[in-house]
């Protein structure tokens, strides 16, 4: 057997959320409405296979609703499958929501080691990198201010910096393209075409079809929680447009 | 399991020292209320209860430090620890990371904490010419121990507390009850024979009397309690490890 060149393998995936109308917080909530709690399953995604291999771009789309973020969610291991399974294979990095754990009080250099390390990197591959993290969040005046003070734009581009340079294998990116102004974006387009020509594996979920065409070489559109179509991304982007454009 | 964490060793460490300064930023004094704290406490007991009770202890207000600064390791973590994941909600439904760093660091953190608060008995054994033996190389063991039982308990109750919001005000509760139930104002030998047992139930009575026993009255502790508080801590610590696992799964899609 040769070892699987596979980034990411999805085998017949289920996942369900609960649906509870009120919910139960407390143990007084639980006892009195022992019974009518009304529990209900909603499917988010059916039957998923889908199999990615290393150095893959590709672009997950569909309208709102139909289960795209939550099959990331699913890939980073934030939420778990019902039925089925996920395998990644390599270091992964999820930028689902940008500054995560960012804590107000601390400086934008203290909040680049404590969002670095969130993404598992440790002390020494951080002192490695923040310079180039600083360098390309351009925010060298203010590095050393309490991120409190930023900007919600400085605030991205720090977040964005971090994420980018974190040098994963899986790169897991949720509509998050359109960060800062257009000369920050247009870096940002670059450092990704960067890491796509470097061998990473990047899956997208985006709705600015223009850029995830000219990043991605694959598509999946995911239709009502389905795979509705799978293949070349010009043939999937155009397919859709057709159907919901 | 432990490998991941392993990897993620810088996120535990940034977490710490995040939970060490974050807690008391702004505040005139900082860090200095973990010290300050368990300082008013010892002394309105020592005013209190010497007037309402028979007390024949000689150095009570050592006597009480020595008690009072372990518990209130005890309670710091405990009460913290639970609703360490609840709060954390919100990274923890954007970021995948182990999430037992969580728990790990609340109770690391106030070990730290712990730590620093045992200069405070130093100096009180120093001045109140008690001193030192040897016996206070047992220390290390002791608090080990106590790191084991704390996590094991902050594992499971920070898991249960995000599926039921009253754990917190339960745990609250239990833990000022278990105050009085724990050698921290008197001696475990005030308490009559008949009912010894009621208070040997409790694992903190034996690690409160071990400190007791190397700190303050400078005898060997009753190792075999402490070795049997020491397995059952561990399997505290395993039960801990099991639930939190078996729940951790659902934490993203229930905070």
């Amino acid at each position: 057997m040769t070892k699987s060149n596979n980034a990411i393998e999805v085998k017949n995936m289920y996942k369900d959320f609960k649906l509870i109308y009120d919910k139960p917080n407390t143990l007084k909530e639980r006892l009195v409405f022992w019974k009518s709690t009304k529990k209900e399953y909603r499917s988010v995604l059916k039957n998923i296979n889908i199999n990615i291999k290393k150095g893959e771009t590709v672009a997950l789309i569909g309208t709102n609703g139909s289960g795209k973020s939550t099959l990331l969610k699913l890939m980073t291991k934030i939420i778990y499958p019902t039925k089925g399974t996920i395998k990644t294979n390599g270091k992964l990095t999820s930028l689902l929501e940008l500054g995560a754990g960012f804590h107000p009080d601390f400086t934008g250099r203290e909040n680049i080691y404590f969002n670095a390390s969130i993404f598992g990197l440790t002390a020494s591959e951080i002192d490695k990198r923040v310079d180039d993290i600083i360098k390309f969040s351009e925010l060298e005046e203010f590095i050393d201010a309490p991120v409190r003070t930023y900007s919600s734009g400085m605030y991205m581009r720090l977040a964005f910096s971090v994420a980018i340079n974190v040098d994963a294998e899986i790169l897991l990116i949720d509509e998050i393209l359109a960060v800062g102004d257009q000369h920050f974006q247009d870096k940002c387009f670059e450092k990704l075409e960067q890491l796509k020509s470097s061998g990473k594996t990047i899956v997208i979920v985006s709705h600015s079809l223009g850029s995830v065409k000219k990043l991605c070489n694959r598509g999946i559109w995911i239709y009502d929680g389905e795979v509705r179509l799978d293949g070349n991304i010009d043939d999937v982007v155009s397919e859709y447009l057709k159907v919901c454009g | 399991m432990f490998k991941e964490i392993y990897n993620y060793r810088e996120l535990l460490k940034s977490n710490v020292k995040k939970e060490i300064r974050g807690k008391y930023k702004g505040s005139f004094l900082g860090v200095l209320w973990s010290f300050v704290n368990p300082l008013l406490m010892t002394l309105v007991y020592a005013i209190v209860f010497p007037f309402i009770l028979k007390n024949s202890q000689e150095h009570y207000v050592t006597f009480l430090i020595t008690g009072i600064i372990p518990w209130t390791f005890f309670t710091t973590c405990v009460c913290q620890g639970t609703n360490t994941v609840l709060i954390n909600g919100g990274i923890i439904k954007k970021v995948y990371f182990p999430r037992e760093i969580l728990p790990i660091s609340v109770v690391t953190s106030a070990l730290v904490n712990f730590l620093i608060s045992c200069l405070i008995i130093f100096i009180f054994l120093i001045f109140s010419g008690i001193g030192f033996s040897f016996n206070i190389l047992f220390l290390p063991f002791i608090i080990l121990i106590q790191y084991i039982l704390q996590l094991g308990i902050v594992l499971i109750t920070s898991a249960i507390d995000v599926y039921i919001r009253d754990a917190e005000y339960i745990i609250n509760f239990l833990v000022q009850m278990l105050f009085y139930a724990t050698p921290v104002l008197y001696s475990s030998s005030l308490f009559p024979e008949k009912i010894r047992w009621l208070l040997n139930l409790n694992p903190m009575t034996q690690i409160i009397d071990g400190y007791r026993d190397v700190l303050f009255f400078k005898q060997m502790p009753n190792l075999q309690w402490l070795g049997f508080v020491f397995v059952i801590s561990v399997v505290i610590l395993g039960l801990g490890i099991v639930i939190f696992k078996k729940l951790e799964k659902g934490f993203a899609e229930e905070v």
